[in-house]
Formats: structure tokens, sequence, C-alpha cells
């Protein structure tokens, strides 16, 4: 599904130049369930991001389902993205101004999907979240875990073929990290690509795949199955 | 996926509510003005423009040069009209009108209406429906008037009025005149108004002579063949007139003398009247306009909707660190630009619309004010016109794009890995929102000290010294008085206690032009009076004596100048002098006094030549009392019962001449006003818009504020922090706007030769003010800001 080979990237800001990725290469098959994990500030959520279509690297080769992405305009990512990605992120991103039900629904409509449909997939996927009964509240109304797994069924509401995590259970207890972290293992049982920013050996237990990173390079890779 | 916007702009007002009022208020305002703009420009466009014919009316103008001045009249007498209709092909009829009053009554009491002499042809010409008559004969009968549906009420009760009689005054009878039709009232937007028409009134021998070329004293219309080339005609008149009146002009000038040339006859179109300052509309022709207001008014409403705009934009830009997440999640989901676009127009379509619906309110609510203000009488059923809601519409949809647009475009440029990690910040320096803060407080400013400028040199107007006294004076009008009849009266007024003194004088104002012996022409103000007149008004005598009843020849060859009369003639010592008037070269009189230069115009005009006489022949028109202070009640009963007594076939008016030289200004009152409520509602909505900043920066420095009160920052510290960028660029706006309001504010008041210098502490009033507004505006919430409590404001961080 994912294979990327030399991708590098650079911030450049007045005064300093960081490379956040170099020459970074690794390979994700279908259904995998990756972690990553590395010390703040190594390039993960870079990594993150590239994969997810929403930067570009400056230099390398980006592979996704055997089509070379790394130079696709802004448009083409868009589109890309929308029927293939989902996103769960550590401080949630909900839109405040928007109910539970409405945020979940959002990424249906941005791919056109008839209103009476919409209902239909928010409803079974917020049952899927165990987060029906709060449809109509607002996410600051909920409790972090609960907001978390509203991003979750955000994130997989249009069936994505890969989910890309960025530490999701790192403003989480562990009671609510382990919640989140059981809907994304089913959700991989389901056939659903998941690669996952960590900082927490215990929840990397959870994949199949731990990549290790430093300093925008990967280390090691250790398989757990 | 509207809905989803439209629900997101709702919530999104609805918690906002500082910011949704700011635009809100601002907005309203701004398309209020505008919508009245609209209203009042489209008003003017329109004007005349009802009458079938209005493209083939024309005007019969002149041009003519004095001393190489050009000067251009619009008045015309008995021949033109008639003369060029039968001798110049292409024009097929014309029509005389001719203002005046006349003296009437149905029962016993006496009025003075107001109204126009027409020929007959005035309904063939002009379209001005009747409710009852024959437009082509209702005119041709001597003895018939035309009455409007409200005199019609007015005077029977009914509009079913024709055939009844009304009374009107000739020499001393009355005499029945019958009503053969009555019209609706003339159009609010018509150059051209009545009451009451009565047929022209011209003799055989008024026809015939040709001296008549240069007696003007109406306006005449022609209507022209639809084929008729303008230019044409009007080479054609010119060829006739010179043709027809070249022995006549040669005679003249040779009698009377005169630096004058033929001069030039042409047309002007009817609906180049209403704006055209000169040749307006004179002489029974009403409501001239000019088209400066039209200027000066769009400009203000444009100046208040732009700075409307600019709160939109500067707001919805600096809020949007508060929206950049939602901004960055919504491409993550899957929004592309385009659609995000889409969404910030809506909203702020949305905020137009509300604003939108708030003006229309608002229009309707201020309607009578601004009639008042912009002298016209617009209806609230004007706002149905589909020109005018076809503007309103585009109006709407321009306010909404200039408003949304530059913030829709920025805020869907973020992009989200820059959004979603809280590294995010407005970059720059915001130069943009700086500058259109700049440019409101400078338009703001600008309106401020023009503001000043006007009010000072109103004041200025209003209270200078006239150079006599015009206080307690009250003037009583009676036509046609002569002077042994005047006697009478004023001995009878004096029998009053209260009455101080009395004096007569010539009615309106007489011009005329004369000679000296050097033969220099002087054009001067021509005054008819008694030897009480000068006294009465305190007007300094500097050389040689008043009239006096000890001097008969004072009654047949004495006058007396003022000042300018004698700078003009260049005379050394003017005593003994003598004139030879224009008009008739056989009389000549001697100077006996000299006056100082007094006001006795306006101080919109210069001091000019003014000659006074007791000349029996002139008749006086106006009764100059003096009352004793605080008596005004008591002498004003008094006058009135004397003057039924005296002349029970007139009517009786009075005026204080206090009031009456106020109203010279008049309309500087109304600019005056004008100029207070667009400088109020530009620094008003300036100011929120301000407001609204100093709450977003402030909020986006709650961390900063709260690390400086940790280290140690006292609240006015905090608070000057805050406060000084807005007061920088405040300070800016006034370097650019002092200078320009300068010069505009001498430029106008270059209309007045009687003015007051700008000085600078006008300047350091207005920009302390500016200062002063915009310091408690922002000081408000920098105030607020610093004194919360640091602890809280970085725990939320
Ligand atoms: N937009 C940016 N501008 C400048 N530097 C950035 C930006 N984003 C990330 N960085 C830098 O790149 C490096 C990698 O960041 P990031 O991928 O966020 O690390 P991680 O997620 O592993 O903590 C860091 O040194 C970070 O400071
Ligand atoms: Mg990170």
């Amino acid at each position: 599904m994912i294979k990327i080979s030399d991708l590098e990237k650079v911030y450049r800001t007045e005064e300093v130049e960081t490379v956040a990725l170099n020459k970074l290469s690794f390979e994700v098959k279908d259904g995998e369930f990756v972690a990553v994990m590395g010390p703040s500030g190594c390039g993960k959520s870079t990594l993150l991001n590239i994969l997810g279509l929403l930067d570009d690297p400056d230099a390398g080769s980006f592979l996704f389902n055997q089509i070379e992405v790394a130079h696709f305009n802004e448009r083409k990512r868009a589109d890309l993205r929308k029927h293939n990605i989902g996103f769960v992120f550590q401080s949630f991103n909900l839109i405040d101004e928007l109910t539970v039900f409405e945020n979940v629904e959002l990424p249906l409509i941005y791919t056109g999907v008839k209103t009476a449909e919409r209902k239909k997939r928010v409803e079974e996927v917020l049952d899927k979240v165990q987060i029906m009964h709060r449809r109509n509240h607002y996410p600051q109304q909920l409790s972090g875990g609960q907001q978390q797994r509203v991003a979750v069924a955000r994130a997989v509401v249009n069936h994505p073929k890969l989910i890309l995590a960025d530490e999701p259970t790192g403003n989480l207890d562990s009671n609510n990290g382990n919640e989140v972290m059981q809907l994304l293992t089913e959700l991989n049982e389901q056939g659903t690509t998941i690669v996952m920013v960590t900082h927490s050996e215990h929840d990397a237990r959870y994949s199949h795949r731990i990549i290790r990173m430093l300093d925008g390079q990967t280390v090691t890779e250790n398989i757990l199955i | 996926m509207f809905k989803n916007y439209l629900t997101i702009a709702w919530r999104n007002l609805k918690r906002n509510k500082i910011y949704a009022f700011i635009n809100i208020a601002g907005l309203s305002i701004g398309l209020a003005c505008a919508m009245l703009i609209l209203l009042y420009v489209k008003d003017e466009v329109s004007f005349d423009r009802f009458h079938n014919n209005v493209g083939n009316i024309y005007r019969i103008v002149s041009k003519n040069k004095y001393n190489g001045q050009e000067y251009k009249s619009t008045n015309t007498g008995f021949l033109q009209g008639s003369r060029f209709t039968q001798n110049v092909p292409g024009i097929k009829t014309f029509v005389r009108v001719q203002s005046g009053a006349e003296d009437i009554k149905t029962g016993t009491d006496v009025q003075s209406q107001d109204l126009l002499y027409v020929d007959s042809s005035f309904f063939n010409v002009f379209t001005f429906p009747l409710i009852a008559g024959n437009p082509q004969t209702c005119l041709k009968e001597p003895r018939s008037i035309v009455i409007s549906e409200d005199m019609a009420k007015k005077q029977f009760g009914t509009t079913d009025a024709v055939g009844k009689v009304i009374m009107i005054k000739e020499d001393s009878a009355f005499q029945p005149y019958k009503v053969t039709a009555v019209a609706r009232r003339s159009p609010q937007n018509s150059s051209i108004r009545f009451e009451a028409l009565l047929p022209f009134k011209e003799s055989a021998d008024d026809a015939r002579n040709n001296d008549n070329w240069y007696n003007f004293f109406l306006n005449t219309f022609v209507v022209l063949q639809p084929s008729a080339n303008l230019n044409t005609v009007n080479t054609e008149i010119q060829k006739f007139y010179v043709r027809d009146a070249g022995q006549t002009f040669k005679e003249m000038t040779e009698k009377y003398g005169g630096g004058g040339t033929m001069g030039e006859y042409f047309l002007q179109p009817y609906i180049d009247i209403h704006m055209n300052p000169e040749l307006g509309a004179q002489n029974g022709m009403v409501n001239g306009s000019n088209p400066t207001y039209a200027y000066i008014l769009s400009g203000i409403a444009l100046f208040v909707l732009l700075i409307a705009c600019i709160n939109f934009i500067n707001l919805t830009v600096a809020r949007s660190v508060k929206r950049a997440k939602e901004i960055g999640i919504r491409k993550v989901v899957g929004g592309e630009r385009k659609q995000l676009i889409l969404q910030f127009l809506g909203e702020s379509f949305l905020l137009c619309t509300i604003s939108f619906l708030m003006a229309i309110w608002l229009v309707i609510l201020v309607l009578p004010l601004f009639n008042n203000l912009a002298n016209k009488a617009l209806a609230i059923s004007y706002l149905l016109d589909a020109k005018l809601v076809g503007g309103y519409i585009i109006l709407y949809l321009l306010t909404g794009i200039l408003a949304g647009f530059y913030p829709a475009l920025v805020l869907s440029g973020y992009k989200p890995v820059d959004t979603l990690y809280s590294r995010f910040n407005i970059k720059g320096k915001n130069y943009l929102q700086k500058s259109l803060v700049v440019l409101q407080f400078t338009l703001a400013s600008f309106l401020i000290i023009a503001t000043f400028t006007i009010y000072t040199q109103f004041n200025y107007l209003t209270t200078e010294d006239l150079g006599y006294d015009d206080s307690n004076l009250v003037i009583l009008h009676k036509d046609r008085l002569k002077h042994t009849d005047a006697a009478l009266f004023k001995n009878e007024l004096l029998k009053n206690s209260n009455i101080l003194g009395v004096s007569a004088k010539n009615g309106g104002q007489w011009g005329t032009a004369a000679r000296n012996a050097i033969d220099t022409t002087i054009q001067f103000a021509y005054e008819t009076v008694d030897e009480h007149y000068i006294p009465l008004l305190k007007i300094p005598l500097l050389q040689g004596r008043n009239f006096s009843k000890d001097f008969p020849a004072d009654s047949t060859q004495s006058v007396i100048v003022n000042e300018s009369f004698v700078k003009k003639a260049g005379w050394k010592t003017p005593i003994g002098q003598t004139v030879n008037f224009w008009y008739n070269n056989n009389e000549t009189y001697t100077v006996i006094g000299v006056v100082k230069d007094y006001h006795f115009a306006s101080l919109n005009q210069k001091i000019g030549p003014q000659l006074f006489t007791m000349k029996n022949d002139n008749m006086y028109g106006d009764y100059y009392v003096k009352i004793k202070p605080g008596s005004a009640t008591a002498s004003l009963k008094w006058l009135r019962s004397k003057f039924k007594e005296f002349y029970p076939l007139s009517p009786y008016t009075y005026k204080f001449k206090d009031d009456d030289n106020k109203r010279a200004y008049d309309d500087v009152a109304k600019w005056k006003q004008i100029m207070l409520f667009s400088a109020f509602l530009t620094i008003f909505i300036s100011c929120i818009g301000l407001f609204g900043l100093s709450v977003l920066s402030a909020e986006k420095r709650t961390k900063e504020i709260g690390i400086r009160k940790v280290l140690g920052a006292s609240v006015n510290n905090v608070a000057a922090i805050l406060s000084k960028d807005f007061l920088k660029l405040v300070a800016i706006a006034l370097i650019v706007a002092v200078p320009a309001a300068y010069m505009a504010g001498d430029k106008w008041l270059q209309n007045y030769p009687y003015r007051i210098t700008q000085s600078w502490w006008l300047f350091a009033g207005a920009a302390l003010l500016v200062i002063m507004i915009a310091l408690i505006t922002v000081s408000f919430q920098a105030i607020k800001a610093a004194m919360a409590n640091p602890v809280k404001s970085l725990r939320t961080e």
C-alpha cells in the first residue's frame, strides 16, 4: 500500500534549518498495523503528514497503491485523501461549532454522499464507537475518551483503506486509551491498514510491527507477529 | 453541504456576539447610507423625466459679455418664445412661465397665493395630469384659473371644484375667476410645481414693442419637432434675433450706454435644468440642485460602507487564528479550497443578509430625517421602484463580495499541517490590517475636521457683526405702497409705546446701474427708503447727512451711497457728486451722504455698491418696525390689528429681520448637519471595528500578558502595551487626514467672501477628539485584559 524511499523534508525558517526527514525509506503492506516510535522532534508527525498527503516531501519517492504521489498537486492530493485516508490526532481536532453527528458527517459531505445515506452511515459508525447517545452533543460537552472515539468514527466513516493516527492516546488516561486502541485493532481486523505514532510501548504492542525513528531516519524495525 | 455551511455560520454568529454585533451594526448602517444615496441619486436622475415630450422640451437661455466677463441668463421676456416659434423652422410651440403672487379670497379672508402665469399651451408642452377640466381650453379665457388638488381641497373642501369661483384682486377690486381645471399634485421630482395657474397676460402692445427684446422676467420653453437638429435651430435662432433686434439694440445702447454686446441665444435641454448650477431652476422653477451634492453624498455613503466592510475584513482575518483549526480539519477530511471559499463567502453573505434587512428597516426609519437634510420629499413607496430594487440587490451582492472575498481567500489558503499543531500564528506584520485601520481613521478624522470647519464657519456667518442692528425688527409686507399712505400708517403704529420706530422701504431687492461723471458703469443695490431707515437700523453715517424732511429736494434729487459705491466710482470727495441712472439719461442725483458698508445682503455675498433714495415715484413694499425688546406678542397683535384696519384687502404677513437673515444660511446649516451625521457614523463604525480588533488582539496575547504580569508588570503597564499599537495607527491616520482636510476646507471656504481662517486649534481639537475616542475604545479592552488574573490565563494555554 505504501512504499517510501529516500524521503526528505527540511523546514527552513529565517534562522534555522531543521531536517525533519532524512532519506527515510520503508514499506507498509495492505492490512498491516504499524507503530512508529521515537523521541519528540524526530519527525514522526512530519512523516504522518506526508503519508496522509497533507504535506509534500522535498525529495524522495512515495508510492501510494503503486502510484507515485510525491509530486501531486494540492487538488489531486485532496481528492486521493478524501477517498482513501482517515486521520486521528492526539488533540482530537473536532470542530467545536459542530455536534458529534455533524463532525462525523463532514467527510461524507465532502465526498458527496446523499443525505439519507449519510445519516445511515453516521449512525452506524457512531453505534460502533458507542457514542450514539451523544450524537447531538458538542465536543466540549464530552470527555477526552469520548472525543477521541468521535474522531475515530470520523476517520472511518468513509471506509478509508488507510488510517493515520498521531499519538491517538496521548491525551487520554489508560482506560480511555485502551478503548481507542481496541477500536483501532477491530478496524485493522476488518482490513484497514493503520499507521500509528505513539510514545507508549503498551500501545505499540497492539501493532504488527514497530518502526523506530531517530533524527528523521529509521533505526530499527521490530516485527511483533 | 449548503445547510452545513449555514449551520456553522449561524452558530459562529451566536457564539461571537461582539463580532456579530460589530459587523451587523457597521454593515447595516453602511448599507442604509448607500441605499438612501441610491434613492437620492435615482430621484435626481429621474427629475423632470415624467413629461411625455421631455426629450424635445428646451428652455431659451442666453449668454452675454460685459467688460470681458461672460454671463449666462435663464430669463427671457414677451418676445423670444413667440417670435422664434414663428420664424425658426423646427420649433413646434412655446410656453412662457412667469412666477408671481396674487391676493385671493373665496370667503372673507384674503390670502397671498404664489402662482404661475402660463400660456395656454402649457398642458401641451408639459405632462401634468388633470383630475377634471380640458387641458386644451382651460387656460384660454383671461379670467380662468387652474388649481391643484391640494388647493381645491383647501379652498373648497373637495377636488370637484371645476366651475367654482375664486376672487382675485386686480388693482384694488376683487374679480371673479372661474376654476376651469383641477390638476393632480405636481410630482415632487418636478422643477415646475404649482398650486395655481393663471393665463399669461400680454397686451397687443407688449407683443409689438421691439424694446421688449430687452425686458427679461420669465422662463420660455419651446418644443422642437422630433426631426429638428438642435445645432441648426440654435444657429437659426441667433440669426433671426440679430436680424429682428439689431436695430433696437443699437438704439438702446445709444440711449442708455452700457458695455454689453447683443448676446447669444441658445436652447437648454429641459432635463438639464435641475442640476445645472449656472443655468438652474429659477424664477418660479423650484428645487434646483447641484451635482456636487450628489457627489458629496455618494462619497460619504461610500466612505461609511467602505469602513464597515473594512471592519468585516479585519475582524474576519484577525479571528482566523481561532478558525484555523476548523479550516485544517475540513481540509484533512476532504474539503477542497473551492468549497472553503464558498463556505466563507456564505458566512459573509449571511451577515450581509441580516445587515441588509436591518438596513431596510433603518432606511424606513430615517427617511423623514433624510428628506429634510437632502431637501427631498421621498416616500417609502419609492423604494419599490424596479430599478432601485435592482440597484439594492447589486449593492447587497457587492458588499457581500467586497467584505467576504479577501478573508475567504486568506482563510481557505491555510495549510492543515500549519494549523493543526498549535504552532499556528498569523504570519507577517499584518500590514494589510494596519493599513485598513489607518484608512478608516483617515476617513473618519477627515470628516470630523470637516465638521469642525463647517461649524466654525456657520458660527461665524450667523454671529458676525452685520454692521447694523437687525434685532427686534419686524418686517410687514404691503405691496405697492405710496409714500403718503405709508406716513399715515407709521403715525398710527407709533401710538403704541411698544413701537420704537417705523420706516418704509421698497420690497424685495432692486438693482440697477449708474454712470457717474467719469462714465464708469456701476451696478448697485437700489434702496428706496424714508428718512427714518438709516437711524432705525443704526447704519453708521460716515460723511454728509441723512435724508431729512427739512430738505424738500431730498425726495427728488438726493441720494446716499455706501463706501463701496464711492470706491467703485473713484470719488475722492463723494459729497456733492452726481449720479446718472443707466435707464434714464435725464435724471441726475446728488450725493448727500455716505454710509459705512454693512451687510445688507447675506455674508454669502461681498458687500457691493449700494444707493439709497427717497424718490417719490418708487413705491414702498415693506414696513420696518422696531419693537421694544420682549414685547413681541403684544406688538405683533397691535401690528396685525392696525394692518387689517388699514389694508383689509391685503394679506397680512410678518417676519423678523434677524430670522430672515439667518435663513440665508439654511444651506450651510444643512451641510453642517449632514457632515455631523457622517462624521459620527464613520467614527462610530471605525471605533467598533477597532474595539473588535483590540478584543482579538488581547485574546491572542493572553499568554504574553499573563507572563508579563507574573514578571511584575502593572495593569497600566500592560494596558499601555496593548493600546500603543492601535494608537500609533490612529496617529498615522491623523497625519494623513489633517493636510487633506485643510486643503478641502480651504477650497470650500473660498466660496465665502467672508470666512474664517482655519486655525491650528481647530485641527488640534479634532485630532485630540479622535485620539480620545480611539483611546477610550482600545483601553477599555486593554485594561480588562490587563486586570485579568495571570494564573488563569496561563492555565488555559
Ligand atoms: N512547520 C514547521 N516549521 C518548522 N519546523 C518544523 C515544522 N514542523 C516540524 N518542524 C520541526 O521538524 C522536526 C520534526 O517535527 P515533528 O515531525 O513534529 O516531530 P515529532 O512529531 O516526532 O515530535 C522538529 O524539530 C520540529 O521542530
Ligand atoms: Mg508529533
